[in-house]
């Protein structure tokens, strides 16, 4: 698995790993990391691309659209836990990390 | 609605119509977000990433199509490199064979006395057939693995072969 781990990568996997097993919005995460859209979604595209990622619809309520899910696979939560940005010990990581794992 | 939502909803429409077949599911994903967004600045700010990052994709997915197209072609390049390297390869070997054929041949005349007075089949079995016999053996050696070389001494052995008939043809019928 490879994927460019920036500091916004970190952001939004640390944002999965708060509730691994929950589905969230796209809005939500947004909110929750502080990313843009613009920032986000490429990131999310990615992931999902690498399979450390699944989607789903949420059934819509009467008269809204349904919503995309998503919610980190098992490799993905695996990947996450290994390079997350707040480790354990509530040390964390420099803003400035970048490292292409493999 | 505000216009600044309409505008939102617009150009997430407008990416959504335009986006290609793979990227169809995040656009809708975007989109629909919209309907969640209470704030219409927000909203707006929302659509401009969201266009933004599906413009990214597309250039993603252009530029992946464009380097798969060149790596196709690059291997293709290759491959008739190769071939034309096998091709040449071969004619090479064969001059080589041919050049110490004749330098055989000459040898004979000084090494071998005997040679002289043994008349020409003595020149043309080291000059001649010994070297055609070779080409033919390689030819068919070659034919399944290395195709491209095996034509390349085939076709210095035929242009060889040829040359002596020709002239022999001519020194007969002077």
């Amino acid at each position: 698995m490879k994927i460019r781990l920036s500091p916004q990568t970190l952001l939004v996997l640390d944002a999965f790993l708060h509730s691994p097993a929950d589905w969230k919005y796209g809005y939500d995460i947004s909110r929750n990391t502080g990313l843009k859209s613009g920032t986000l979604y490429p990131i999310l595209i990615r992931m999902a691309e690498r399979e450390m990622l699944e989607t789903s619809w949420e059934n819509s309520e009467e008269g809204r659209p349904p919503r995309h899910l998503y919610r980190l696979t098992a490799e993905g939560a695996r990947f996450a836990r290994e390079h997350r940005l707040a480790p354990a010990k509530g040390a964390l990581r420099p803003a400035s990390i970048q490292e292409v794992n493999g | 609605m505000s216009s600044l939502r309409r505008l939102a909803y617009g150009l997430l429409r407008a990416v959504l119509r335009h986006s290609r077949t793979e990227n169809e599911e995040w656009a809708r994903a975007m989109l629909h977000e919209l309907d969640f967004i209470e704030n219409d600045w927000a909203a707006l700010w929302w659509a401009l990433g969201c266009t933004t990052a599906m413009w990214r994709q597309s250039a993603r997915g252009v530029r992946r199509w464009f380097s798969k197209q060149g790596s196709k072609k690059e291997a293709g390049m290759n491959e008739g490199g190769k071939k034309a390297l096998g091709f040449v390869s071969g004619i090479g070997l064969a001059a080589a064979v041919g050049a110490i054929g004749v330098g055989l041949w000459l040898l004979s005349f000084s090494l071998i006395p005997a040679a002289r007075a043994g008349g020409q089949w003595v020149h043309l079995t080291v000059g001649v057939f010994l070297p055609e016999t070779i080409f033919v053996v390689a030819t068919i050696l070659l034919w399944r693995k290395r195709r491209p070389m095996a034509l390349g001494i085939m076709l210095f052995g035929a242009a060889a072969g040829v040359h002596v008939l020709m002239h022999f043809a001519k020194h007969w019928r002077g």
